[in-house]
């Protein structure tokens, strides 16, 4: 009987900590964000006006909410609501676990998230001051199998080199490139990440080579012209340059030389901008940095420069 | 009708209308008649006032009567008489001009055709029409078709005209008959008259020489049954590969209401083919057809219902149209004041367009500019054009996101010129800084502008709407909106477009102007003018007041064609039609062999000022390949335009080459085509027009008869005044009517008498 008591008790007790455990994760799942690997449903707010009026706000998860613009890096702007000709989209995508992806330091949460939101805020900062664009200043990431990604015709994706895109995500973003979409890949390093990206972008664009842009290509000449390819440095690489550490350099991994490479279509337009073996990224999010030299920061705007103005016009 | 009034008033009416009214009584006479009058008058008088068993009213009655009476007895003792001026024969000409067209071969009802008329009535000299005209006048004969001339008789003619040219033929006619005493023209025709010029314009040398014009009208008013296409209106020319929407017009009579097929036809080849489903008897229906022209150069289209079982008419199924494929890259500008998707998708859009290049302006930063697409290193290196010269290159212009105040005042002038005096298309986008958002009030651009733009009330960001965007009637009819969809689903294929933006609130137009497309939503006080155009000048403007939609691209399925298809063909529509700096013309694109035309240019420099001092030739290459230089001499009237009068002299096509050049300087050239062929413009409106010919006859002082009525014309021609006459009276005292009427007014007071008991 003893026994008996003894066995209810611990049934009684692994049910009620399931029970316990089931409301909490209830309570944790996010409220209206898109389940990761699955097909993310349009956003509530979208069911207004338009998205484009109001950007989605960040959705990924209930426990990941990134400050507000104003109280992160644009103190007291108060963001008119309205349709801008041009949203700095990040790409929100399925990866493979072994990137880097964080948040404010805080815990990981995907590849996609890399330098994110800091890197996207002050390269807008930066975007305007050069170019006469009218661009919402927030920050707009869309999920890859999100049906809205097709109202943003420029997305910016990171740390590629760790994609592993779900079949939603292929299709989404193969048509969103074949409807006129453009996308702007950055940050991976080294034979393996491009080997991943590859296997990933072939998914999407089955049959279209990845071509090696000459400089003469008009990428490079749009609205600065760019004369060499720089290799563009992590942050850590970057400090360890201006200190004059022995041995600093600014490759990582295996990846050496820096290329920009790209996915034409039919037409010889670009559909895919590849940036390998350099992190565009890093050089926006840092460039307040007396430590990052400005070298790369320059550059790493130019070619942005060049990207969204060719993007925007071919 | 016009027997029984012969009968009670002795002359036709004819004779009235000629003549004047008179008495014929001595003066003396007529003054002792009225004194008897008065005294007859005063003793009715008394009589009426006499007391017995009658009343007031009944004497009241009959001294009426009686007073009338003796009026009447009066009036024909005044002896009235109608002064009238009648021929004197055989001192007069009367020309007989008869119709010696095709439609005059056409059957009537019986069988029998139009001509037969002329063959009963003056073909020999024994026909009573011949020989009552004969007695009294020397005849003449004439026949017409698009040409007219003299014959010898009826049996001269052969009808096979193909045209029918009224108003030319009475006024040759009259022409060949000044120099002798006229008594008037007698016209035989079924009135299918198809010249181009203004009747009136003949009528009026008729007029002025007091010619009256008698018309006998032959044929059946309808022709039944048939079916029959109505002229087929296309652009001179078009750009290759552009969709056409052509409106057929098409009548039944007699045919019952049935579907029909319509095909429309190039070299052999089959460009469309629709079904039309015929009207109520006489009632026309349209049909709207799309089709597109691939083959560059001169191209006849052919459009046709095959022949129905029971026509009477065959030929007027089918309707021929010529017009210029024009195989030309043409250039527009398109000025865009900062990075925009929108750019980038009407690129992308009509980047596969080989007749149209989109050169691209566009600011990206203060004072810098990104060019696209340009044909050299130099070309808008300095931004936007500020000569005419620059500007007037290009055939279109499209104004994106830029505020008014970037550009000189010089330079809004010169896009209003621009529009206006160059011909050339503008359009205008939506976005912030276009329209009233761009501070486009107030700027000569704006009465340009199909739309009224009202000033922003709380600032240019203010306003923002979610429309969904549908065509109007007008857009149904219009191929820049077709979308590519068969006629009946366009209203449906712009339904599945997404929903797109705009900032800049329109709703109303300007007089004269067409709305295409309008927007509804949510956000709007009244329906957004979506696209609209309207002439301005030589030149047309539109209107697109939406500022992305590119998201008909974005969102749609990656196969829908709906926004590349939608902006090649308003491209192509925005610069249709755009002249070049010499514009040949001819004034009928196909004419008889024999039959004069006239050929013109009007010739302008680079800025698009007329010339009046251009050497202007034209190289005319006859279908045999002979070629002959002519000159075209400068009409006074008219600044800049140039006229040649042509003949051809053979059947075929004819290619005229027209080359304008000053001190030495080429201003331009032209190409237009004369085709010399048989025309089947008889056959088409068939029925005899009754109205026409009457018309004639009335604003000539002549008559309108039928075969039937035509017996009196003879007499009724006698006494039309013209001619060497004699002035006559005639006696009215003995009018039937006269006595009828003195009867009537006796037994209507015998008859009261007896109602009375009175008598």
């Amino acid at each position: 009987m003893r026994t008996l008591l003894r066995a209810s008790s611990i049934l009684a007790f692994f049910a009620v900590s399931s029970l316990l455990a089931a409301t909490a994760a209830c309570r944790e799942r996010p409220a209206d964000g898109a389940v990761r690997g699955s097909v993310a449903e349009p956003s509530p707010s979208y069911r207004g006006l338009m998205a484009q009026q109001v950007p989605r706000r960040f959705r990924r998860s209930a426990d990941f909410e990134p400050a507000p613009p104003a109280a992160e890096t644009r103190e007291g702007l108060v963001e008119p609501e309205g349709t801008h000709a041009f949203y700095w989209t990040r790409a929100e995508y399925t990866d493979n676990g072994r990137g880097w992806g964080r948040y404010g330091g805080r815990e990981r949460r995907g590849s996609w998230t890399t330098d994110y939101p800091k890197a996207d805020y002050q390269f807008l900062v930066g975007l305007k001051r050069l170019l006469r664009i009218d661009a919402y200043d927030g920050i707009n990431p869309v999920s890859l199998a999100d049906p809205d990604l097709r109202r943003y015709p420029m997305i910016y994706a990171v740390e590629v080199g760790h994609m592993d895109l779900t079949r939603e995500e292929i299709h989404g973003l193969r048509d969103y490139l074949n409807a006129g979409g453009f996308l702007i890949c950055d940050d991976f390093w080294g034979t393996r990440e491009w080997d991943q990206f590859e296997r990933n972008i072939r998914a999407v664009l089955p049959g279209r080579p990845i071509v090696e842009l000459p400089l003469d290509h008009p990428l490079f000449s749009t609205y600065y012209q760019i004369d060499s390819i720089i290799q563009v440095p992590n942050e850590g690489n970057a400090r360890a340059i201006t200190l004059g550490y022995p041995g600093a350099h600014t490759y990582e991994r295996d990846g050496y030389v820096p290329h920009v490479r790209g996915i034409l279509d039919d037409h010889g337009r670009l559909m895919v901008v590849i940036n390998w073996n350099t992190d565009l990224g890093d050089a926006w999010e840092w460039a307040e940095d007396p430590l990052y030299p400005l070298v790369y920061s320059t550059y790493a705007w130019k070619l942005a420069v060049n990207m969204i103005v060719y993007g925007m016009s071919h | 009708m016009h027997r029984l009034f012969e009968l009670l008033f002795k002359y036709r009416p004819i004779v009235f209308e000629q003549g004047h009214f008179a008495l014929g009584a001595p003066g003396a006479l007529r003054a002792w008649l009225l004194g008897a009058g008065v005294v007859g008058a005063v003793a009715v008088a008394t009589y009426t006032l006499a007391r017995g068993k009658t009343r007031p009213v009944d004497r009241a009655v009959m001294a009426g009567l009686r007073l009338a009476l003796l009026g009447v007895l009066v009036f024909c003792l005044l002896q009235p008489v109608l002064v009238i001026s009648s021929v004197v024969p055989q001192q007069n000409f009367v020309g007989i001009v008869i119709d010696d067209s095709k439609s005059m071969e056409l059957p009537d009802a019986d069988g029998r055709p139009r001509s037969a008329f002329v063959q009963d009535a003056l073909g020999s000299e024994q026909s009573k029409l011949i020989e009552d005209l004969s007695e009294r006048f020397t005849l003449r004969f004439f026949r017409f078709s698009s040409s007219s001339s003299r014959i010898d008789g009826p049996s001269d003619l052969a009808y096979d005209g193909t045209h029918t040219h009224i108003g030319a033929a009475l006024d040759a006619a009259r022409q060949e008959l000044s120099g002798v005493p006229l008594s008037g023209l007698i016209l035989i025709s079924d009135g299918a008259d198809n010249a181009t010029t203004p009747l009136t314009r003949d009528l009026v040398p008729l007029q002025a020489a007091g010619v009256p014009v008698f018309t006998v009208g032959v044929g059946d008013e309808s022709v039944s049954p048939d079916i029959e296409m109505g002229r087929v209106e296309l652009p001179r020319s078009i750009l290759e590969g552009s969709e056409l929407l052509v409106d057929v017009v098409v009548t039944q009579t007699g045919m019952g209401r049935r579907s029909v097929p319509l095909i429309v036809e190039s070299d052999d080849r089959i460009l469309a083919q629709e079904q039309v489903e015929l009207g109520p008897d006489g009632q026309p229906v349209v049909a709207r057809v799309p089709f597109q022209l691939d083959k560059a150069g001169p191209t006849r289209i052919r459009f046709r219902i095959p022949v129905q079982e029971g026509e009477r008419v065959e030929q007027n199924n089918a309707r021929e149209a010529q017009l210029q494929v024009l195989g030309e890259r043409e250039k527009i500008l398109y000025m865009e004041g900062e990075p925009r998707h929108e750019l980038k998708f009407i690129r992308r859009a009509v980047e596969d367009d080989q007749n149209i290049q989109l050169v691209v302006l566009q600011r990206t930063a203060p004072g810098k500019f990104l060019r696209l697409d340009v044909d050299s290193a130099s070309e808008l290196v300095g931004g936007f054009p500020r000569t005419r010269e620059e500007l007037y290159r290009y055939r279109a212009l499209v104004l994106g996101s830029i505020e008014a105040s970037f550009f000189s005042h010089d330079q809004l002038q010169m896009m209003a010129d621009f529009v206006s005096q160059r011909g050339g298309g503008l359009l205008m986008l939506g976005g912030r800084h276009a329209f009233a958002e761009g501070g486009w009030i107030g700027t000569p651009v704006e009465e340009v502008l199909p739309v009224v733009m009202e000033p922003p009330q709380d600032g240019p960001d203010e306003f923002l709407a979610e429309i969904r965007v549908a065509p109007t009637p007008a857009g149904l009819a219009n191929a820049a909106v077709q979308l590519g969809a068969p006629p009946g689903e366009v209203a449906a294929r712009w339904d599945s477009l997404p929903a797109v933006t705009t900032v800049n609130p329109i709703s109303e137009l300007r007089p004269g102007a067409t709305e295409l497309l309008k927007g509804t939503g949510e956000a709007l006080a009244a329906d957004q003018v979506v696209l609209a155009h309207q002439r301005y000048g030589r030149g047309k403007a539109l209107a697109l007041t939406v500022q992305d939609d590119w998201l008909w691209q974005m969102i749609p399925p990656v196969e829908d064609q709906s926004h590349e298809t939608f902006w090649r063909q308003l491209m192509r529509w925005l610069v249709d039609g755009v002249p070049n700096e010499v514009r040949a013309a001819v004034a009928q694109e196909q004419v008889e062999q024999g039959e004069p035309t006239r050929v013109t240019a009007q010739v302008s420099d680079s800025a698009f000022i007329d010339v009046n001092d251009a050497t202007v030739t034209a190289r005319i290459t006859t279908p045999s390949g002979m070629v002959e230089d002519t000159a075209l001499t400068w009409v006074v009237q008219r600044d800049g335009e140039y006229g040649l009068d042509f003949t051809p002299s053979e059947e075929g096509e004819y290619r005229i080459d027209v080359a304008a050049e000053r001190d030495g300087h080429v201003l331009g050239n032209d190409e237009i085509h004369l085709r010399a062929a048989p025309s089947d413009e008889e056959y088409f409106g068939a029925g005899r027009r009754t109205q026409l010919l009457e018309r004639i006859a009335d604003e000539t002082g002549g008559r309108f008869y039928t075969p039937t009525t035509v017996s009196t014309l003879p007499d009724d021609i006698s006494v039309t005044g013209a001619g060497v006459t004699l002035t006559e009276e005639r006696d009215l005292w003995d009018m039937p009517a006269l006595f009828l009427l003195m009867f009537m007014l006796m037994a209507a007071e015998w008859g009261y008498r007896r109602s009375k008991g009175l008598a």
